[in-house]
């Protein structure tokens, strides 16, 4: 049987993994050519528009004489040192991801596999999967600063090296901590550490980033001891251990022709690359193993969090209505079976992590900013920065709904997929289900973007009728971008998928955001057009008969999805 | 053969497997029952070395799982209750990269994979993606795939679920044929009447327990039962 030299398992995995990625992308392409279209679209309109900034913002940079460079240069470092740790927070999620919840693992390990086989290939699946699209977005930028700095072709060659042996390293680090979390996650110890830990994170992060008053007369008088304060907060990004400073060092000094500088850091990334590659690829499958036994030994869910792990209830308790469920009787005037879907829908998304982490993120990013507001807003002089920031808070608040209502709202009737016998059997009803959905969903967007809005426009100091303005019309957008989301749901469910992302990844989920894009970028444009008081200002006939093209507009985009969507789960076949 | 001793696997509180013995010697068919959370999928796991132990050993084929787990996996074939398949994978490519993952020819295993997905009428399906078919039909594909390299000792949980009654009778079949050839069989099922028809030996887990071991005749003496059904209910009936 083993006559015959054997294909090293390394190869084989690589082999069927390449054949299943590429049957996937084709069957991706033919299941939504829109999709793939916009998404290739995407790919050179990127690369393109962030290289055409990007270069136009360097060139303009690097036109302050002694300045300009001195602040590139920290530039190219800093972003190295983020991506550094960009790069390693992605590598511990898709290392624990793809080392203990993976069902290709578990089938691997069942196999004559060694262990450091399968650690070894799950890290390098991990590291592309981590770091594809950090890479994407930074190239566009290195490209840049080569052309600003007119570097010779070979720069376009030896930075994706640099770059390439630099990835490796957060990639071995995060598989290395993933490890340690998977072993160590359900010790009390662990869980104190891990929490004091991110206490003193976010304590150290918001006294460093603390804003510095700079007054008009230090930025006319002092401009280089502005920029000096400024740069003393970035000085991290140097510390000349951190594998970002050896790469970012390669590369200017590539950039400035000292090559002999370039020649020693790319040694430096080299060997530590070989050293930790080393260990990693000889030594760790059997830490990994171990870590794996443990996963796998937890078992029947009980993984929580020590701190708030409560006994199950046993016998009638579990029945007991929980907070949740006294929370839905105040929705007194509702009927009770739709309060039960609504809490069921509270519940499904507040138990997926994926689910409540990434909309945490998006609407963490879009509080940041608007809470930043407060920094800069006394700098606002002029009615016309005014004017275009509170648009401009308007369309980052529509545009930050529009990818929450495409990415969760919109798969909601999908995901019902081999449930919904449940709801369809129920005197319930699917029209009934449909507007409980898109009514609660609309509940709580309108009540958060309404918020965030009236929050930032009354930070910029805006007056109250203006105030009222774009509140109403985030409003009247997050009832329409809703209907949308709910209604093209219902139009092209998939009930086959499980995976929310995966169901909004296809023609529907495409249709959804582009249409909330198109929607919002040409109300926007009508009601920035036909203002009152922004941009030279309108005249009142002009503005009513623009907020009656929005209110029309918007319930048209709105109600025919519904409609449809209504119609067709009507007459649903499972 | 397969030799578990002392086995105990804990998880937090629950002991899932509590001190478990037995051997099962090389042409022997056994059959493992249980009710649900019995502790059999566990032993099985602990077996096929998806966790370690607590305390206690398994060796297969003379290797301890713990410290020689690649010897041992090599002459055993595993098959959970749900198998996991590259979806995007049409069968035939899936057992040329098994058959490649246990070193085998080319001409070894396309002469088994053949045999094999023949008497279980695979033979349509070999060019078609694994998504596309049913759940018998990968559950076939599965079992082919760990058939196909002449494992020495075969450990299949629940491989009846999803199969219809044809297919059901080719795979008793096929692992009578391997248990008469010298095969170590270790079959875990909740069908009552796939034990009394093909085991050799029954061995019965109750709360992490081996309750009782024995071939048919040998549990029906010691329980005084006529029917294996009374003797289950009998053994792991918690009100007694």
């Amino acid at each position: 049987m083993n006559d015959a030299k054997p294909i090293p398992h390394w190869r084989l995995l690589a082999g069927v993994n390449r054949t299943q990625s590429w049957r996937r992308l084709k069957s991706a392409v033919a299941q939504s050519r829109l999709h793939a279209f916009l998404m290739g679209l995407f790919v050179v309109g990127y690369a393109w528009l962030a290289y055409a900034l990007f270069h136009k913002a360097l060139q303009f940079t690097s036109s302050f004489p002694g300045l300009g460079p001195v602040l590139i240069e920290r530039m190219m470092f800093l972003l190295f040192a983020f991506l550094f740790l960009l790069l390693l927070l992605s590598n511990v999620i898709i290392n624990f991801t793809n080392l203990f919840r993976n069902k290709e693992t578990h089938f691997l390990l069942t196999l004559p596999v060694p262990h450091q086989v399968i650690y070894r290939w799950k890290i390098f699946e991990s590291g592309i999967l981590a770091s594809w699209a950090f890479l994407f977005l930074i190239a566009p930028l290195v490209a840049a600063y080569g052309t600003t700095y007119n570097a010779p072709w070979h720069f376009y060659f030896v930075t994706p090296l640099f770059v390439a042996l630099f990835v490796v390293l957060p990639g071995i680090l995060g598989s290395w901590a993933a490890i340690g979390l998977a072993r160590w996650l359900d010790r009390l110890a662990f869980q104190v550490a891990a929490v004091l830990a991110v206490i003193v994170l976010i304590v150290a992060v918001s006294s460093w980033l603390q804003p510095e008053t700079v007054t008009d007369e230090m930025l006319e008088t002092r401009v280089l001891d502005v920029v000096d304060r400024l740069l003393s907060r970035t000085k991290f990004s140097l510390f000349p251990f951190l594998p970002s400073y050896w790469v970012s060092s390669g590369i200017t000094q590539w950039v400035e022709g000292a090559l002999m500088g370039t020649l020693f850091f790319g040694l430096v990334l080299l060997s530590h690359t070989l050293f930790f590659g080393y260990l990693a690829s000889t030594r760790s499958g059997g830490i990994f193993y171990g870590a794996l036994s443990a996963v796998n030994s937890r078992g029947g869910g009980r993984t929580g969090w020590k701190f708030w792990r409560r006994k199950p209830a046993l016998g009638q308790a579990a029945f007991a209505p929980k907070p949740l469920d006294r929370l839905a009787k105040l929705l007194w005037w509702g009927r009770a079976d739709t309060r039960a879907l609504i809490v069921k829908d509270v519940r499904t998304f507040l138990r997926d992590a994926t689910q409540w982490g990434q909309s945490l993120i998006l609407l963490g990013l879009l509080i940041a900013y608007i809470v930043n507001l407060r920094h800069f807003s006394h700098r606002l002089t002029s009615d016309f920065w005014i004017d275009l920031t509170s648009y401009l808070n308007l369309g980052a608040c529509v545009l930050n709904l529009a990818t929450l209502t495409t990415r969760f709202v919109f798969p909601q009737i999908s995901l019902e997929g081999k449930r919904i016998w449940i709801v369809g059997m129920a005197p319930l009803g699917m029209h009934r289900t449909l507007m409980a959905k898109f009514l609660f969903s609309t509940a709580v967007s309108m009540s958060v973007t309404m918020a965030l809005v009236g929050a930032s426009c009354a930070m910029l100091s805006i007056p109250l009728e203006r105030i009222l303005y774009f509140t109403l019309t985030v409003g009247v957008m997050a009832f329409t971008l809703n209907a949308l989301a709910v209604g093209l749901g219902a139009v092209y469910p998939n009930f086959r998928e499980d995976n929310p992302s995966k169901i909004v990844s296809g023609f529907g989920g495409t249709l959804c955001l582009v249409l909330s894009f198109l929607y919002i970028i040409g109300m926007l444009s009508l009601m920035a057009a036909t203002s009152r008081w922004a941009f030279g200002g309108s005249s009142v006939a002009v503005f009513w008969l623009g907020w009656a093209v929005f209110l029309g507009g918007s319930f048209l985009l709105g109600w025919l999805p519904m409609r449809t969507g209504i119609r067709k789960m009507a007459s649903v076949e499972i | 053969m397969i030799e578990i001793e002392h086995l105990t696997k804990q998880f937090g509180d629950l002991r899932a497997v509590d001190d478990i013995s037995l051997t099962v010697p090389a042409g022997e068919f056994f059959v493992i029952l249980g009710p649900n959370a019995a502790g059999k999928t566990t032993t099985i796991k602990v077996m096929a070395g998806l966790m370690k132990p607590t305390s206690g050993s398994v060796r297969v084929c003379g290797f301890d799982i713990g410290t020689h787990p690649i010897d041992a996996r090599r002459c055993m074939a595993y098959v959970p209750d749900f198998p996991f398949l590259y979806d995007k994978l049409t069968p035939a490519e899936f057992f040329r990269f098994t058959g490649k993952l246990f070193g085998m020819e080319d001409a070894a295993m396309l002469a088994e994979a053949e045999r094999l997905a023949k008497r279980f009428n695979l033979g349509e399906f070999l060019a078609k993606p694994i998504e596309g078919l049913s759940h018998g039909t990968k559950q076939r594909v599965a079992i082919v795939s760990a058939l196909m390299h002449s494992p020495k000792v075969v450990v299949f949980d629940e491989p009846m679920v999803g199969l219809d009654p044809h297919h059901s009778r080719v795979l008793k079949d096929i692992l009578r044929e391997q248990a008469n050839a010298g095969v170590t069989v270790f079959v875990s099922t909740h069908q009552l009447s796939v034990a009394e028809e093909m085991a050799d030996r029954i061995g019965i887990m109750h709360r992490g327990r081996l309750v009782a071991v024995g071939s048919h005749d040998e549990l029906q003496a010691a329980n005084r039962d006529s029917t294996l059904e009374s003797i289950f209910l009998s053994l792991t009936n918690d009100d007694q």
